[in-house]
């Protein structure tokens, strides 16, 4: 059965290698990725009512980032069944549990040294994702392939 | 004809046009208007004079007859026709009292009303019928307001249509010939920079018009060339200290050999020496052929599809009889599944000669350190990474490395001429590739190498 995984980013390249090396673990399953950049929601009304996913995601991407991707889409052509890239605007641990609840994750994979390069109003999921009860695990890397 | 012209008489050509057309179309249709006007005017006076002359009711047509003279103001030359008609005689006396058309009459007598024009004069007329009686009024008038106000108004439509066609025509030769100043300043500036004074910049205003981006165009162009004038003078620079070098020593161990009677080894020992220095310039010699005929882009090169990894396996191979001692690691952790993602259209000795190139150089400036080459591929190309742990490019210089015979200020105990690196970016650039080059001193360089897919397509794998 397909797993679903979580990867926490900052739109860095660098941010990947943790996808990288999760999926070299898990090589043999198909799984669904679900890519969460973390980001505070805006106070304005006016943005508010124009809010869009996609287009927040848009203005964060990178063509690095995108490359990067598609180099790891073309590595584990086999096992990766989708890759999508996920907001997350919630405040506390519950709404975290409620995201993953929602998603249907198996299990977040997080960097062990590398902190995520946060932008303006991104913030840092990692005590959210450490207690939120799901399966985590930690990854180590020390020579990155990817940081251009 | 200079554009200038041609936009100052587009301008007054169009502008005349649209002027003309306006004041026509003014004119004509004031003047209709004044017209139907006139003539609906001259209908309602005589509907009120046939009802206040006929009326069977006297007192109501009296006050008829005191309202109407009181209030509807006298028309110049207004004239009143009324007759009885009994039988078609009469309609004939009638035209001839009123000097009028018969036909004009009829048409009255038939229709219930008529309009009329002749000369300045303009009559309506209408039927009236007063119990088993028909009477045919018939008022006629002057249109002072067409006559005088018309031809007025069509004085100052064409007094003021010449007025501002002189006005256009001035303001557009102005125009015309201004807006092209700053483009006539450009020219005129960049006739004076020539090869000699090539440093000169145009200024660059501050604002962001089109003017602007063409002077930033302009000064970039300059730096280009600039920049390709100084490689240019390095170049020879260069290539004679290249060539010179081991010229003088065979001229130099020539020299001492025939100063005196020598024994047969010394020759020898001469003789080896001149060859080796003999052989160095022949090397140079033909990579400088290669770098030329690569730095041409012509559609001689074979081009097939072949895989990169093969390439890079090839260039190791290669190495590995060059430098034993290497230590290059081939990374293969991110190549794609498919291997169609590894497949480009190249010429393959010159894709490996690009590799072995690099690779030696990641090698011999690392003292054999490990080198590490990475392929990875994205959907449209394909990245080989070769890091190295070596001495390193110094930031300063990076902007030189393609220029042939550079070598980086740090490279003098290593040997080399500095040609490997410009013949790469040739061929990396017929590849329709691009080489990046990052480097920290000391620290070790990366070569990033993106070479585009082959695009597939009709045989069931687009990519």
């Amino acid at each position: 059965m397909a797993k679903t995984i979580l990867i926490p980013i900052d739109f860095n390249p660098e941010s990947l290698n943790t996808l990288k090396l999760a999926l070299k673990e898990n090589s043999i399953s198909e799984v669904d990725i679900i890519l969460m950049y973390s980001e505070y929601l805006t106070d304005s009304i006016t943005d508010l009512l124009f809010y869009s996913a996609d287009r927040i995601i848009q203005s964060h991407m990178t063509s690095d980032f995108e490359e990067t991707i598609s180099i790891l889409k073309n590595r584990y052509e086999t096992s990766i069944k989708s890759i999508k890239i996920e907001l997350f605007h919630g405040y506390n641990t519950t709404s975290f549990k409620n995201f993953i609840e929602a998603k249907q994750i198996d299990t977040i994979y997080i960097p062990k040294k590398y902190t995520l390069k946060l932008k303006k109003k991104g913030f840092n999921p990692l005590p959210f994702i450490k207690k939120s009860g799901v399966s985590v695990q930690e990854i180590e890397w020390d020579s990155t392939f990817f940081n251009s | 004809m200079k554009t200038q012209y041609k936009i100052a008489l587009f301008l007054i050509v169009a502008n005349t046009f649209m002027l003309i057309v306006f004041g026509a179309s003014v004119y004509y249709f004031l003047y209709n208007y004044s017209y139907t006007d006139f003539y609906k005017r001259l209908g309602t006076r005589a509907s009120i004079t046939a009802k206040y002359n006929f009326d069977t009711n006297n007192k109501n047509a009296e006050s008829i007859r005191i309202i109407r003279e009181q209030h509807l103001e006298k028309l110049s030359n207004e004239k009143e026709h009324i007759s009885l008609i009994n039988s078609f005689n009469d309609l004939k006396l009638f035209a001839e009292k009123a000097s009028l058309p018969l036909s004009f009459i009829k048409e009255i007598y038939i229709n219930g009303k008529g309009n009329l024009q002749i000369e300045n004069t303009f009559y309506s007329g209408t039927k009236y019928k007063a119990g088993n009686k028909v009477y045919l009024v018939i008022i006629s008038a002057e249109n002072y307001y067409a006559t005088h106000h018309l031809a007025l108004l069509k004085n100052i439509i064409i007094v003021g249509l010449f007025f501002i066609i002189f006005i256009t025509i001035s303001l557009s030769f102005y125009f015309s010939k201004h807006i092209f100043d700053p483009i006539r300043n450009i020219t005129d500036k960049v006739k004076k920079i020539s090869t000699d004074n090539i440093h000169l910049r145009l200024e660059e205003s501050e604002k962001d018009n089109e003017i602007s981006q063409l002077i930033l165009t302009f000064n970039n162009l300059f730096n280009r060339l600039e920049t390709a004038f100084e490689t240019q003078k390095n170049f020879i620079s260069n290539a004679s200290h290249e060539f010179g070098t081991p010229l003088t020593s065979i001229i130099g161990e020539a020299d001492v050999a025939l100063m005196k009677e020598r024994t047969p080894k010394e020759y020898q020992e001469t003789l080896q020496s001149i060859l080796s220095q003999a052989e160095r310039l022949n090397q140079i010699s033909q990579s400088l052929l290669f770098l030329a005929q690569t730095g041409y882009r012509e559609n001689r090169l074979n081009f097939e599809i072949i895989r990169t990894d093969e390439i890079i396996w090839q260039a190791k191979e290669i190495i590995d009889k060059l430098i034993p001692k290497n230590k290059i690691q081939i990374d293969f952790s991110l190549l794609p599944e498919n291997p169609f993602k590894l497949k480009v259209s190249g010429n393959k000795q010159l894709l490996t000669l690009a590799f072995v190139n690099v690779l030696t150089n990641a090698c011999k400036y690392s003292n054999n350190k490990t080198v590490l080459v990475s392929i990875a591929s994205s959907n449209h190309q394909v990245i080989i990474e070769i890091k190295d742990q070596g001495i390193g490019i110094p930031e300063s210089e990076l902007q030189f490395i393609y220029d042939p015979f550079f070598r980086a200020s740090n490279t003098h105990q290593f040997e080399g001429y500095g040609i490997g690196l410009p013949l790469t970016r040739n061929i990396i650039k017929i590849h329709n590739g691009q080489l990046l080059v990052s480097s920290v001193v000391n620290k070790g360089t990366s070569v990033q190498i993106k070479i585009p897919l082959t695009q597939y397509d009709g045989n069931g794998v687009k990519f």
